[in-house]
């Protein structure tokens, strides 16, 4: 009998009962109901998700997937920004030419492509996600604060694909970036062409000037240049991604305290 | 025939025109209250949100592009990499929307024949994790994935010449996701446009939960219970921000003209831009004096415009047609939803009064940086 | 004393006062203290992030430097504008029926460079659309102030010496100062 029933084991199964497999799944492989909720709630990852949701949670049509979308963008986009962050040096001098040899030195030339189409994507696939949790009344109480954070989560998202048009170094980045950098001069008092900036002054000395508003703080100089190119670098690769990681983690943490997906009573 | 419906684009698109278009439709297809559902009705606009009127309408998206592909001045905008994303957004927008009304139309009509909405089951019938969810999220990554690399290999990104201080492209754009934002610094002072107006925008966003204390519609597609929030939401993300982008996009020129999609872009194109500070109209061209040297007495009437439509209006409305609303909400509420609200409609009126009028500031400071 | 009967601490204040009898600090005295606590700590986080924020203003900056010579005033034509340090210097240099002055290539409006037009005989710019007559003054789009002119003057040499650490600002009248234009 004992021989007969192991024969009929697939190589899964098999698998599925050695001591390494169990080490790392306990319930082994998810058969039945039991080990399935299991596999969920024992997983650091998948447990990100309750082991049962009511049915339309899992439909396409309410949900679009649009929310996870944009997590797998998220992760899309830190996987190949480490790739490229091996080639590319952000200094004006090899800037421009560390991203032709993306394409045409590198194997897999398209890295850069599928980093920029990924950013791209996720900020459309962002503000989808936005407009389904309007259109379902999502934000309505208990949720209302973690519409907040998603919205801040938007606004991170647009600013994290901000500054990295600045990267490549060409034209099109330089001016892009000029034009949005410029409207932080504009910040009432604390930039050096906002309202009531001329008035913080001691006698002729103006205390906010070019070289000491929230501007400069920014891009690091005068005018667009060397600095901003690293500052902008350092921005978009460590700063704000991993302010945007500790929001996101509130961001999942709170689906489930608020109740889980939303849906009709 | 063809030449004509270019023409009639070229025509239509101008900023007064088609800006007016989209203002004057969207309370009719995002009806508010009865008056306008009816009029939603007569027109058949509820079409729209058929599975004909999906059809249709991507159709129409469709040929609009082929045609615009086809056409030598259109094809240069388009076929910028860049502006591959508005091309998806255009169709993705109001195909989500779609998604979204139309289920909203079906749970309407349930919800009036006292069913319960489309995505309710039954609490106690709920699905695994795993499989359900996880297979679903796995192909849609997979699928995801797979899209996203056909684009890498088809389209390669944009590169142009290296960085030049000196020689500022004409014209020069903001990332298409910021082109609303530039759009409205053409109208308004960079410290509004580009610091008070965004701020406005996520904090107000981040309010909205706040300020509805409209508690039906959670959790499902509907329309009809909350049309006024609907409104307001579609107005604002639909005229104000997406058009603006594609406006931006796709009918600005050199020196940030306006240019029909099927027009050539001549840089030399001369277009009259004199605008006149308010307190120009009233000392100068009213009274017919010099402007005062006093800049408070100068800019005064701007004052009391700016002063009185952000904190008197709000005030009055509540005493007047807003009575029942002021009770509904409270006065916290009501204020901040007032304020937030006139804040967004302070955007289109100002650029009515750019087109109109030629009206360059209410306030002009320059001396202190200040102009609204 | 009713008030510190109603906080917890009171109590085991109490409590611990009953079994050890040692120097005591009464709670009023407690409470001085824990506010000078409080006021060091913030004190001291507060000047921490004031050093952070210092942080992003370096003490020296590697760009070009702000001032410079651009030869002699018959160099320059009547009624011209030069445009060939507006890539270094980022400066137009115009000469007009009685003067020589050198306007910033900044837009007032959001930074752009506009661009000298000869035919139209203006400076227009690219990003919105900002015009400017020879002299700097706007009259047209959004830009809401004129170009910036730079300090101008002759060097010991005869070469004219232009210092952009000083501008001056038509809006406030400043470019009556002989300091923005030089007479020739």
């Amino acid at each position: 009998m004992a021989k007969e029933k192991n024969n009929k084991k697939s190589i899964l199964e098999t698998l599925g009962e050695s001591q390494v497999w169990k080490s790392i799944i306990r319930s082994g492989v998810p058969r039945t109901r039991r080990q399935r909720m299991h596999a969920v709630l024992g997983s650091v990852f998948l447990h990100l998700h309750p082991a049962r949701l009511p049915k339309h949670a899992v439909k396409l049509g309410y949900t679009w997937c649009m929310g996870g979308l944009s997590f797998f963008l998220f992760v899309n986009l830190t996987i190949t920004g480490i790739l490229l962050m091996f080639y590319y040096r952000p200094t004006v001098e090899y800037a421009y030419t560390d991203i032709i040899d993306l394409t045409e030195q590198v194997p897999l030339g398209i890295m850069r492509e599928l980093h920029r189409w990924a950013a791209h994507a996720m900020v459309l696939v962002v503000w989808l996600h936005m407009l389904r949790v309007f259109m379902t009344g999502s934000y309505k109480p208990p949720r209302e604060f973690n519409w907040g954070v998603g919205v801040l989560l938007m606004t991170m998202t647009m600013f994290l694909s901000f500054t990295g048009y600045l990267l490549p170094w060409d034209q099109l980045a330089i001016w892009a970036v000029t034009v949005g950098s410029n409207m932080a001069r504009a910040h009432p008092f604390i930039g050096h062409e906002g309202p009531g900036a001329s008035l913080l002054a001691i006698g002729d000395i103006n205390l906010v000037h070019i070289g000491s508003d929230v501007r400069f703080a920014l891009i690091g100089g005068r005018f667009v240049g060397e600095a901003t190119l690293l500052r902008f670098y350092v921005i978009h690769c460590i700063a704000v991604p991993f302010i945007m990681m500790i929001f996101m983690a509130v961001h999942f943490w709170r689906i489930r305290k608020d109740g889980g997906i939303s849906g009709p009573l | 025939m063809l030449e004509t419906f270019k023409h009639t684009v070229d025509y239509l698109s101008s900023p007064t025109i088609s800006f007016s278009i989209l203002t004057v439709i969207t309370p009719i297809l995002f009806p508010p209250t009865d008056w306008f559902d009816k009029i939603n009705r007569k027109l058949g606009f509820h079409l729209l949100w058929t599975k004909t009127g999906l059809i249709a309408a991507m159709a129409a998206i469709t040929f609009f592009f082929v045609v615009g592909y086809m056409d030598q001045n259109f094809n240069v905008i388009l076929t910028k990499a860049d502006n591959f994303p508005i091309v998806l957004m255009v169709y993705s927008i109001y195909f989500f929307t779609w998604v979204a009304m139309h289920k909203a139309y079906i749970n309407d009509e349930r919800l009036e024949k006292g069913l319960k909405p489309l995505e309710y089951n039954d609490p106690d019938d709920k699905v695994l994790v795993w499989p359900d969810l996880v297979y679903i999220e796995f192909i849609a990554l997979i699928l995801f994935t797979v899209f996203l690399v056909v684009w890498s290999i088809l389209v390669p990104a944009p590169l142009e010449e290296p960085a030049n201080p000196a020689a500022t492209p004409n014209p020069s754009k903001a990332p298409w996701y910021f082109l609303g934002l530039q759009e409205m610094l053409v109208y308004y002072d960079p410290w509004i446009a580009g610091i008070v107006l965004p701020i406005f925008c996520v904090v107000g966003l981040m309010a909205i939960p706040y300020m509805d204390i409209n508690k039906k519609g959670d959790g499902y597609y509907s329309f009809k219970e909350r049309r006024v929030g609907i409104f307001i939401f579609m107005y604002g993300w639909i005229v104000l921000w997406l058009f603006l982008i594609v406006l931006g996009t796709f009918f600005r020129g050199p020196n940030w003209n306006f240019y029909g999609p099927f027009e050539y872009w001549d840089t030399h194109k001369v277009v009259a831009l004199n605008s006149v500070n308010l307190s120009e109209y009233f000392w100068v061209k009213l009274l017919g004096k010099g402007l005062p040297e006093n800049i408070l007495l100068r800019e005064f009437l701007g004052f009391l415009t700016v002063g009185g439509y952000l904190f008197i209006l709000p005030f009055i409305l509540a005493k007047t047609i807003l009575k029942d609303m002021y009770e509904a909400y409270g006065p916290t509420r009501f204020v901040s939803l007032m304020i937030f609200g006139l804040v967004m409609l302070s955007l289109p009126l100002k650029m009515y009064l750019r087109w109109v009028v030629n009206l360059k500031y209410f306030i002009s400071i320059p001396e202190y940086f200040f102009n609204i | 004393m009713a008030e510190e009967k109603m906080t917890p601490n009171a109590a085991v204040g109490s409590s611990a006062e009953n079994a050890y009898k040692g120097p005591e600090t009464d709670r009023r005295g407690f409470f001085n203290w824990l506010s000078l606590g409080w006021l060091a700590y913030i004190g001291v986080t507060g000047g921490f992030f004031t050093m952070i924020v210092r942080f992003l203003f370096p003490n020296v900056l590697f760009e070009p430097p702000q001032t410079f010579k651009i030869g002699f005033p018959e160099d320059f034509s009547k009624n011209s504008v030069d445009v060939k340090f507006k890539k270094q210097y980022n400066a137009w240099i115009v000469r007009d029926e009685e003067s020589i002055f050198a306007l910033s290539t900044v837009c007032t409006h959001l930074g752009c460079t506009p661009n000298w037009l000869p035919v139209e005989s203006k400076f227009k710019c690219p990003c919105h659309g900002s015009g400017f007559r020879m002299t700097g003054i706007h009259f047209e789009g959004p830009a809401p102030r004129p170009l910036e002119r730079f300090k101008i003057g002759l060097s010991n040499d005869g070469q004219i010496l232009v210092d952009k650490t000083k501008s001056f600002k038509w809006e406030k009248g400043e470019w009556e100062n002989p300091e923005s234009y030089l007479k020739v």
